[in-house]
């Protein structure tokens, strides 16, 4: 009634390999767009600038897990360390004098590199192991950053970042700052939306149901899970330089810690293993959601006269973020990104859904 | 007389259909009655729903998330359709799941005593295990070494075994000839039409080599697309000619050319 | 080299390792009885110990009954975590029952914080702190109570195991479904080890809170635990114990080691690369089960 469709029926290729397969959805996508493009003037800027820019770039950078645990089946415990490896790199190349373009694009080759070492890992193990390993590097990373001052700026181990600038035109203004955000997310969702329909995204398909059988089929499992983890290492660089350069504006190693790799892996799974629009949702809800209910036990308790201390209500946040991953991975453990489709699919063929399959 | 009919039956399922995840329909309405005492046959092509109906009976669907959508089973006159597995297993239903599952990294003792029903004395346990490597002396050899490694026809007879030691008082077995060699197949099949004459223990037996389990069954069904299509007893069923040609194999010099397999298939399932 | 101090650093390596085995037994409970890996367990461990402070301190029970008390509290909340959030996911792609489990450690640090505050206390078992000289090597007293409980949890779990109980446990990790058809209840077992491993927790908890004072820090055994947990094999107790010894004793001597080379801080380090290079070399540990594939 509402999609002016029966659900999704495919006569033929053309319309399968379509990137919408709802005309809906495309639209929807549009009007976001759009929306996000008129945001500088339709939102105020310490709300574009506290929520809106790290929403979108963490959404890169889950999107960029997404492809390595969603698509490719591998599990990754140490993003958060490729992350700052691309910072770092950027950072440092953006203060010896490379324009910020080629900064960035040596921030994600560095990543690139640095992470496919992660693949060495899956090439021998999976699952649990996999993700263990990962852990484990993820603490020599941390080591590794903490422990040289040549990397993480001296003694005080923080890293100021220079004025970010595109094309000779610095770039101050939060305005600014947000097109980049926006710019850089855009460009990820749209590779990663039309992943799908490549014969890369097949492959990483077939590597992540089970790899020897692809393997049987003449996939090279070995040569996909490194460039699994390539791709999606050059995604976590330079979201993490962008990070630094339009968020942070200073590098420092916690940053870029274990817990905030847990915490890009739950906005995954969150959202949704393999789900675009769901990277979104997730970030969104692990981003906003514990600032929110902060926000909303200070009201309440000030509302009903109570006193709740200080250290309660700084924990608080912490609390209702693990509450939020172990209540949605209950509710649809496919996450955020599958309650979307239920819901779009119920409503396609409200009223009449008995007619459905 | 009624009542009288139902006693009978240990087991019987009236128009079970099961649904997975709320959305395939596997079997489609079967009803099966087991007599207490005798060993039946579900025969019927993979895919077909014999394990399935297996499950129904055993509680197991939910694991698969599946469910009986309509119909009920009956087991000894009182109703478990909504009955949990495991308490199935302490009313006296315990089913061989398919593919030799035995607990890999347990030996065989161990897995018997896994599945020793609750409150079964130590006493008792040991002479259910002796007793259980009488009927399978090659078990008894190998009972301290690590099940994994059993060969797979001992890994059957583990199986077979652990169900028997929760007490069973009807045994569903599925597809116990896989992958075992003929002569295991008869060895086994031999041991259980044992175990149901010593034990009056009633048989419910899954086959896809219906040659086999029509030496050992009095009565056969016939399962196709989730429906029953023949039952009688297993002489009627050896002689019927359209089981003979889709399922024992042969009959008289079988011509392809001229098998018509769909069109008298069909007539079977309208 | 000087080997008074080089078996000094051992022995002390040793004793820290049985601690650090301590925690992997929780670990390797659950795994052994489920096949989950329990990313919890440091949030688990902090709950035990805040919840001993609670009854002990702000409740005024004495120790004795405080730590039973505290055990029997936590039995009931490893079963409740299994009914709550567990049983939902049985058999989902480890992915999931990992996230499941880290959120529920972030879950338990957080609202033991809000509830408790984050300031470290202490335990005060009133175990002396006068060192302890066995010959000219000096122990603490704290470390050889904490190695003699994981020893006796040791010692108790593997008989455990040993018992139709366990063996019910081993079955259920090595099949669901295999358990369910001869009528184990497969969620009443992994209940059981939720809940035995969470009464690890409070012996773990009070051990270490006791040592380096019950806060925040506590969840960050995580990573020696796991260590220990794959070195010894992840299902084997024997393994988390030996396996504990020998990172304890790799730690400290490795770090006496490179310290000077890197200036400070090498442990986190060696027991990363401890990790890593069993993961690689021997992912099933030293007596972990193989997954016994036959064709």
């Amino acid at each position: 009634m509402f999609y002016r469709l029966s659900g999704v029926h495919h006569a033929n290729y053309v319309s399968d390999s379509r990137i919408f397969k709802v005309p809906a959805d495309r639209n929807l996508a549009v009007f976001i767009f759009l929306i996000g493009l008129a945001a500088p003037f339709i939102i105020p800027s310490l709300y574009l600038n506290s929520y809106m820019l790290p929403w979108l770039i963490w959404t890169a950078a889950a999107l960029g897990l997404n492809l390595v645990t969603g698509w490719a089946g591998q599990l990754h415990l140490g993003y958060a360390a490729v992350m700052a490896v691309g910072a770092y790199s950027a950072i440092h190349a953006a203060r010896f004098g490379v324009p910020w373009e080629f900064a960035l694009i040596i921030g994600g080759l560095t990543s690139s590199v640095i992470g496919s070492l992660f693949a060495f890992a899956a090439l021998r193990v999976k699952g649990l192991y996999l993700a263990l390993t990962t852990l484990a590097m993820q603490f020599v990373m941390d080591w590794v950053l903490t422990h040289s001052p040549a990397i993480s700026g001296g003694s005080h181990a923080s890293l100021q970042s220079p004025t970010l600038a595109f094309l000779g035109q610095d770039i101050t203004s939060d305005t600014g700052f947000y097109y980049v955000a926006f710019g850089w997310c855009v460009l990820v969702t749209i590779f990663m939306l039309n992943l799908k329909r490549t014969g890369l995204g097949r492959a990483l398909v077939a590597v992540r149901e089970k790899d020897f059988a692809a393997a049987i089929l003449g996939v090279n499992s070995f040569y996909y899970k490194i460039l699994a983890f390539a791709t999606s290492s050059f995604i976590a660089g330079v979201s993490g330089a962008l990070l630094v350069a339009t968020f942070f504006f200073l590098a420092a190693p916690e940053q870029f810690s274990v817990t905030v790799s847990i915490q890009v892996l739950a906005m995954v799974i969150v959202g949704g293993l393999g789900s675009v629009i769901g990277s979104y949702f997730g970030v969104a809800l692990i981003l906003l959601v514990p600032g929110l209910v902060n926000g909303l036990v200070v009201t309440v308790s000030e509302g009903l006269g109570m006193q709740i201390n200080v250290e309660t209500l700084a924990h608080i946040p912490n609390a209702v973020y693990g509450a939020l991953i172990v209540i949605i991975l209950l509710i649809e453990p496919l996450g955020l990104g599958k309650l979307y489709g239920n819901i779009r699919d119920y409503l396609m063929v409200w009223p009449f859904d008995q007619f459905k399959k | 007389m009624q009542e009288k009919v139902e006693a009978e039956h240990i087991l019987s399922m009236n128009s079970v259909e099961v649904l997975y995840d709320n959305v395939m329909l596997a079997i489609k309405g079967v009803s099966v009655k087991v007599p207490k005492g005798e060993m039946i046959a579900l025969l019927g092509s993979n895919g077909a729903g014999k394990s399935t109906t297996l499950k129904a009976i055993s509680g197991l669907l939910k694991a698969e998330r599946g469910r009986i959508s309509r119909g009920e089973v009956t087991f000894q006159g009182t109703d478990i359709t909504e009955v949990l597995a495991q308490n199935r297993v302490g009313m006296g239903i315990c089913h061989v799941i398919e593919g030799r599952r035995v607990f890999e990294h347990l030996t065989p003792d161990e897995n018997l005593t896994a599945a020793a029903p609750r409150g079964m004395s130590r006493s008792a346990l040991n002479a259910e295990n002796e007793k259980i490597y009488d009927y399978f002396p090659r078990l008894a050899e190998r009972r301290n070494s690590q099940a994994g490694y059993l060969s797979g026809g001992e890994q059957q007879m583990l199986a077979i075994g652990r169900a028997l030691v929760t007490q069973p008082k009807l045994l569903m077995l599925d597809e116990p000839s896989l992958g075992l060699a003929p002569f295991l197949v008869e060895e086994i099949f031999g041991i259980l039409q044992k175990i149901n004459q010593e034990e009056g223990v009633s048989v419910l037996l899954v086959e896809q080599n219906a040659l086999a389990a029509l030496e050992i069954v009095s009565q056969g069904y016939l399962i196709e697309n989730g429906r029953v299509v023949m039952h009688g007893t297993a002489e009627a069923l050896k002689s019927n000619s359209d089981i003979q040609e889709f399922y024992l194999g042969g009959g008289e010099e079988t011509d392809f050319h001229n098998v018509k397999h769909y069109s008298r298939r069909k007539r079977w399932l309208s | 080299m000087d080997w008074v101090f080089l078996s000094e650093l051992a022995i002390n390596g040793a004793l820290t390792g049985l601690l650090y085995s301590l925690f992997a037994i929780g670990l390797v409970l659950i795994y052994k009885a489920s096949s989950v890996p329990n990313l919890a367990q440091g949030g688990l461990t902090m709950v035990g110990a805040y919840v001993v402070l609670a009854l002990s301190h702000d409740a005024g029970l004495p120790l004795w009954l405080a730590i039973p008390l505290a055990a029997v509290i936590m039995f009931g909340l490893g079963f409740g975590i299994e009914r709550v959030a567990l049983r939902r996911l049985a058999g989902r792609p480890v992915v999931m029952i990992l996230m499941l489990t880290l959120g529920l450690d972030i879950f338990l640090r957080g609202i033991t914080l809000a509830i408790w505050g984050g300031t470290s206390r202490s335990v005060d078992l009133g175990v002396s702190y006068e060192p302890l000289f066995l010959g000219d090597i000096f122990v603490s007293r704290i470390h050889l109570v904490g190695a003699g409980v994981a020893l006796a949890l040791f010692v108790a779990f593997m008989l455990f195991f040993r018992t139709r109980t366990g063996i019910k446990l081993r079955a259920i990790a090595d099949d669901y479904m295999a358990s369910w058809s001869v009528g184990i209840s497969v969620e009443r077992g992994v209940g059981l080890s939720w809940a035995l491993a969470s009464v690890v927790a409070v012996a773990a908890g009070v051990i270490w809170g006791e040592i380096q004072g019950v806060d925040q820090a506590l969840s960050l055994l995580l990573l020696k635990g796991l260590t220990v947990a794959v070195l010894g094999g992840l299902d084997s107790i024997l393994g988390a114990v030996i396996a504990g010894i020998i990172l304890g004793v790799v730690e400290n001597v490795g770090a006496d080691f490179l310290d000077p080379l890197v200036g400070g801080g090498s442990r986190e380090l060696i027991v990363a690369a401890v990790l890593i290079l069993t993961v690689m070399i021997r992912p099933h540990g030293l007596f972990g089960r193989h997954d016994i594939e036959r064709v």
